[in-house]
């Protein structure tokens, strides 16, 4: 690579800005005095006042984040196993078929996964809650962490493990010391999209909510016919800078625990 | 692997601080009671304080949920596994929750505030003795106009929309019910016609506003509204009511031809597990300061005619909002006309919108 055209940078800073401007402008918005987002009359931090005495917002904030952080942990571990599992079934047409079958639920439109979902709950008793949205989550997680950490476990090359088993290495060493270290980037790719997923869907979550559970995405969806408030911009911003914070510390750790290797080498 | 298991420890401690936090969160707010109902309604549309209000004064709980459809709503409540005590769904959906004997009768006795309540309200063709369902909000259907961009045209007929200046002006909210009806309602027939021919002439006469059209679209009128970007709008009171409280140059009517009259109504689904608590929400929020405070919050009309003394003349005396009587008379309240009629409007409003594609 080395010299990027002028051109491709232009190109580059304007995709960025399409696709932070939304961001900003709603985030501008927040401190609006005048209580709407058509014209800009002062500035006030009421709005952040109001999302820290909403106490039932912020309870929502936290459900999103709980089913959040512990369905991309679950799927991981699940998608993970499942992966290696498909990597290493001998027979051909099954190792397709069952990749297949991971892709199908990943292209499948949410809405079905969430009907068939609340169908399923009701059918077999389980009470909607955080328990059903925590399991839909997960199920629709784990399809995305297989697909993430396949193409590592399939560029390995099988001689690591060979080598691994003739200096004695027993099923477990290889797979903890071995294998699990050469497709950690994979794995880490695999539980962020899954935490992205798990933040943004609405569509599953809203089926499988009940009894006083619910997410911010369903929350927000539920504002459409009286209008969206600005207390919402106020708590938009606050996890956009709260994320922002997280992925610069992430790539501070990452960038000074780094040895003259590449991530991705075993170290 | 370590420093995996590491991480997974870490986000396991995360996730318990924030359970913690979240249980404090509730307890803090008073959500000791064992009691508690379950209240399923749109997004917005109550004044929060009035919920901490309530479960001050009987010490129920309330578990406050929020669907955005009347359609959604009937989902969750046809398919079971939750517990909602109370809903707020329109009156064609109440009419079809009926049907599939989704309610539980209201005990009037237990509701002394009813009489709180317009007459006017009560007993409506959708529930013939309010044995299912009690009034929350009502609002109409009609056309949102900016004179200023007109030159100072107003609109008192449907019929004024089609006038040749109007070019590219008007905006339909995207509603096969609405725009059928205004279809309808403009050659003076019933917007609960079931008759074909009918039907087909309203879609004829439709065909015929084309080139005034610019957009048929939903939620977003509100914003092209508020920003002068159009100047004519076909929209439901309640949004009328949202743009010009931001932009004041803009007038809302409802034709003399007629319109639709809507009511969103309280009822007890059958996944009640507490008929008592619900009974008693109900009452309260048909206490008359109570409904005032709640429709200053939310800004739709009330029913409710003890409340309408205690607000601002000035909201309550606008006939806009606050049609009168005899204005009502002339308007129509949907009725369920069965999935088979439906599909027929649908059919109708696609060949309309389709045959803007040609012009």
């Amino acid at each position: 690579m080395g010299t990027t055209s002028k051109l491709a940078k232009v190109y580059l800073a304007f995709v960025f800005i399409i696709l932070y401007a939304p961001i900003f402008y709603l985030i501008f918005y927040s401190f609006n005095s005048a209580g709407n987002m058509s014209n800009f009359e002062g500035f006030t931090w009421e709005h952040y006042a109001a999302v820290f005495q909403d106490t039932r917002l912020l309870s929502i904030v936290l459900n999103t984040i709980i089913v959040a952080l512990l369905s991309a942990l679950i799927s991981t571990a699940i998608g993970v196993l499942g992966a290696v599992g498909i990597v290493y079934i001998t027979n051909k047409r099954l190792r397709q078929s069952l990749l297949s079958l991971n892709n199908v639920l990943i292209v499948s439109p949410d809405v079905i996964i969430g009907a068939s979902f609340l169908i399923l709950f009701t059918m077999i008793g389980v009470r909607l809650g955080f328990a059903s949205v925590l399991i839909s989550h997960i199920a629709f997680s784990v399809p995305i962490v297989v697909i993430m950490v396949l193409p590592k476990l399939q560029e390995m090359s099988s001689t690591l493990v060979d080598a691994a088993r003739d200096l004695g290495a027993t099923r477990r060493d290889v797979f903890t010391r071995v294998i699990i270290p050469y497709i950690r980037p994979g794995i880490f790719a695999g539980f962020f999209l899954a935490l992205t997923y798990s933040l943004d869907d609405f569509a599953v979550t809203f089926f499988v909510t009940g009894n006083g559970f619910a997410t911010l995405s369903v929350e927000i969806y539920s504002m459409a016919r009286a209008g969206i408030t600005l207390t919402i911009n106020a708590l938009s911003g606050l996890l956009f800078i709260v994320t922002l914070i997280l992925v610069l510390g992430y790539y501070f750790v990452v960038n000074r625990a780094k040895t003259p290797f590449q991530a991705g080498v075993p170290k | 692997m370590k420093s995996l298991v590491r991480i997974t420890v870490l986000i396991l401690a995360t996730v318990a601080v924030l359970f913690y936090l979240n249980t404090q969160l509730n307890d803090s707010s008073g959500r000791a009671s064992s009691d508690t109902i379950s209240v399923f309604n749109w997004g917005e549309y109550i004044d929060p304080e009035l919920i901490t209000q309530f479960e001050e004064e009987t010490g129920i709980r309330v578990i406050y949920e929020t669907f955005d459809s009347n359609e959604a709503m009937l989902t969750k409540i046809q398919q079971g596994g939750t517990r909602y005590d109370i809903a707020m769904p329109s009156e064609y959906m109440i009419e079809k929750m009926k049907e599939e004997d989704l309610l539980i009768p209201i005990d009037q006795s237990k509701i002394p505030n009813l009489e709180n309540i317009d007459p006017y309200f009560l007993d409506l063709p959708f529930d013939p003795g309010n044995q299912y369902s009690i009034p929350y909000f009502w609002g109409t259907v009609g056309i949102a106009f900016n004179p200023t961009l007109l030159d100072g045209q107003t609109f008192e007929s449907w019929s004024d929309l089609w006038s040749p200046e109007l070019e590219q002006e008007v905006i339909l909210v995207d509603g096969a019910r609405e725009v059928m009806g205004m279809g309808l309602n403009t050659l003076g027939y019933s917007l609960n016609s079931t008759d074909d021919e009918e039907l087909r002439a309203a879609t004829d006469r439709l065909m015929e506003l084309g080139p005034n059209v610019k957009a048929i679209i939903g939620d977003e009128i509100v914003e092209t509204m508020r920003r002068d970007e159009a100047a004519i709008a076909l929209v439901w009171s309640g949004q009328a009511a949202d743009i010009m409280y931001v932009n004041e140059d803009i007038d809302y009517s409802v034709p003399q031809e007629g319109s639709n009259l809507w009511f969103d109504n309280m009822i007890i689904p059958k996944t009640a597990g507490n008929v008592e608590g619900a009974h008693k929400f109900i009452n309260f929020m048909l206490d008359a300061e109570i409904a005032a405070q709640n429709a200053d919050y939310v800004g739709y009309s009330t029913p409710n005619l003890l409340a309408l003394d205690l607000m601002d003349p000035e909201v309550t005396g606008d006939v806009r909002f606050y049609p009168t009587e005899e204005m009502r008379e002339e308007l129509e309240v949907y009725t369920d006309l069965g999935p088979e009629m439906l599909g027929k409007y649908n059919e109708y409003f696609l060949e309309f919108k389709m045959s803007m594609n040609r012009n």
